[in-house]
């Protein structure tokens, strides 16, 4: 061992360091798991966004009094042609009634009956990407021509998908937040235990002439080291638990039915390392106050 | 270079290990501290290595005034001291090499410029063969000799030693003592706590004995 070479070597490692090692690792990897949520609900978000945000549906409800038919196809030409000649709008196709059956299939079944059930007529329109279309001066003009059309922008869909892939990124922001408060509580509980464990060591530091931020550094490196060594373990999980339910999704075992996919990329895989990064800090950081404050209290 | 004015230090609500004590340390002296175990020898060498404040009187050190210094200076004051601990007080977990080393460590000096220092003190003190060992495979006088070589190998301006040659046999407490002697022969002033007469007797220094708390001589010893 040479001192030249690591100062952290003033330290000796510490006797029943492992039970401390094995809580940064579990925290590491709650960590890295709310992360990697906060990762997926965003990704799925935007795509849900980003697949709803440049389309618009067109209905044309069936009036009560009248018999479907001739009166429904008639709107729904009248408001494709009013849908091809709006600015801005890319594409506009009637659903087939197979496609509307299609639709409604999981909620009310293909019974022969459900054909016979009036069944709006749905338009499918395609915003030219970077366009801006006047909803409401469309919704007029649809009006005009059908005047039994619905316009659905999806906007009620984004906002509340917004507000949950939010509520759920906020969460895991929360999550991480306890997770440091703790890892910083644990390494300075630590490192107080550290100081008595080293009680002599610190003390002839000290007599030495030792400054105070030396024996804080060789307590920094100890709490640091150690701490990124176990949360590195504790990430290194969490990516091979998502990798391992991406593998079982791309295999085709849907994890829970109706929600996204739950395994993270492989380009999103980096960003686990910013659990052991952060926790290092962390603890570099806790492991300084602790030491700084108590050298205070020797004369 | 040591000032200390009616002096007196007590533990907590205990009674006073020391009492009224006056004595000057001249830079470049060299003063044997004597007394019987338990008279305040290594009380008075803890207040001289600012480990504790006393509970009355002036301790000026290096012509500062202690009292007033400022706390932040004590670490740049303590490393012109050197200690020699009764216990030595090795770092179990580093080298007899790094042990000696770490005093130089403090000071901010590089490896490759103290390395052939230490090495050779480590050899003078007759330990040039176990730089690598760890204190636990030393003996005890082996121990000492490293705790005595980490003392000085910065060259303090100041060496205090507590019972330095307790734990070895005559012949390398007596090569200790003239590592001392040429230490001061070089401006260090020494000052060394023993009960040992022998090593009192053979050496033209001054002498402090301590009794009960008080000290009651100063003379000079000749050889």
């Amino acid at each position: 061992m040479n001192l030249g070479r690591n100062a952290n070597a003033i330290l000796p490692r510490e006797k029943g360091a492992a039970p401390l090692d094995i809580v940064i690792a579990i925290m590491a990897f709650l960590a890295a798991l709310a992360l990697g949520a906060s990762l997926i609900a965003e990704r799925t978000a935007l795509g849900w966004r980003a697949g709803l945000s440049d389309r618009l549906t067109v209905q044309i409800v069936p009036p009560a009094q009248d018999a479907p038919g001739a009166g429904l196809d008639r709107e729904t030409d009248a408001a494709l042609a009013v849908l091809r000649a709006t600015p801005g709008i890319a594409h506009a196709a009637p659903l087939s009634q197979d496609q509307t059956l299609a639709l409604v299939q999981p909620w009310i079944g293909s019974d022969a009956l459900v054909a016979e059930l009036p069944l709006p007529r749905l338009i499918d329109a395609t915003i030219t990407p970077g366009a801006q279309v006047d909803l409401a001066a469309l919704t007029h003009e649809l009006k005009k021509a059908a005047p039994d059309s619905l316009v659905d922008d999806h906007a009620r869909w984004i906002s509340r998908l917004k507000a949950l892939a939010e509520a759920i990124t906020w969460s895991a922001y929360g999550i991480l937040l306890l997770i440091a408060i703790a890892t910083a509580a644990t390494v300075a509980f630590a490192t107080r235990a550290g100081l008595e464990a080293y009680h002599e060591i610190v003390a002839l530091l000290h007599q030495m002439g030792a400054q105070s931020r030396f024996i804080a550094r060789a307590f920094e490196r100890h709490y640091f080291v150690s701490t990124l060594g176990a949360s590195l373990v504790g990430a290194a999980l969490a990516a091979l638990f998502f990798a391992s339910v991406g593998g079982l999704e791309f295999a085709g075992v849907e994890a829970v039915p109706f929600l996204p996919p739950l395994g993270l990329r492989l380009a999103e895989m980096p960003w686990l390392l910013l659990v052991p990064a952060v926790s290092g800090i962390i603890a570099l950081a806790t492991a300084r106050i602790s030491v700084l404050a108590a050298l205070r209290q020797i004369y | 270079m040591v000032r200390f004015e009616n002096v007196g230090m007590r533990y907590g609500a205990g009674p006073e290990v020391l009492r009224d004590v006056t004595f000057v340390l001249e830079a470049g002296s060299f003063t044997f501290l004597t007394g019987l175990s338990g008279a305040g020898k290594t009380t008075l060498l803890r207040l001289i290595d600012m480990m504790q404040p006393p509970s009355r009187g002036l301790v000026t050190l290096f012509s500062r005034d202690l009292s007033v210094t400022k706390r932040s200076e004590f670490p740049a004051l303590r490393r012109r001291i050197g200690v020699v601990f009764q216990d030595f007080r090795l770092l179990p977990h580093l080298s007899a090499f790094d042990n000696v080393a770490l005093p130089l460590r403090l000071a901010g000096r590089r490896e490759n410029e103290y390395e052939q220092d230490v090495e050779e003190l480590l050899s003078w003190v007759g330990l040039g063969d176990r730089m690598r060992a760890k204190p636990a495979t030393l003996s005890g006088g082996e121990q000492q000799r490293i705790a005595i070589a980490r003392a000085v190998v910065a060259r303090p301006d100041l060496l205090i030693a507590d019972e330095p040659t307790g734990n070895v046999d005559a012949e390398i407490g007596q090569r200790l003592i003239r590592l001392f002697a040429e230490l001061n022969r070089l401006g260090t002033t020494v000052l060394i706590a023993t009960h040992d007469r022998a090593l009192i007797e053979g050496m033209r220094a001054r002498e402090m004995r301590l009794v009960d708390g008080r000290l009651v001589e100063m003379r000079t010893q000749r050889p």
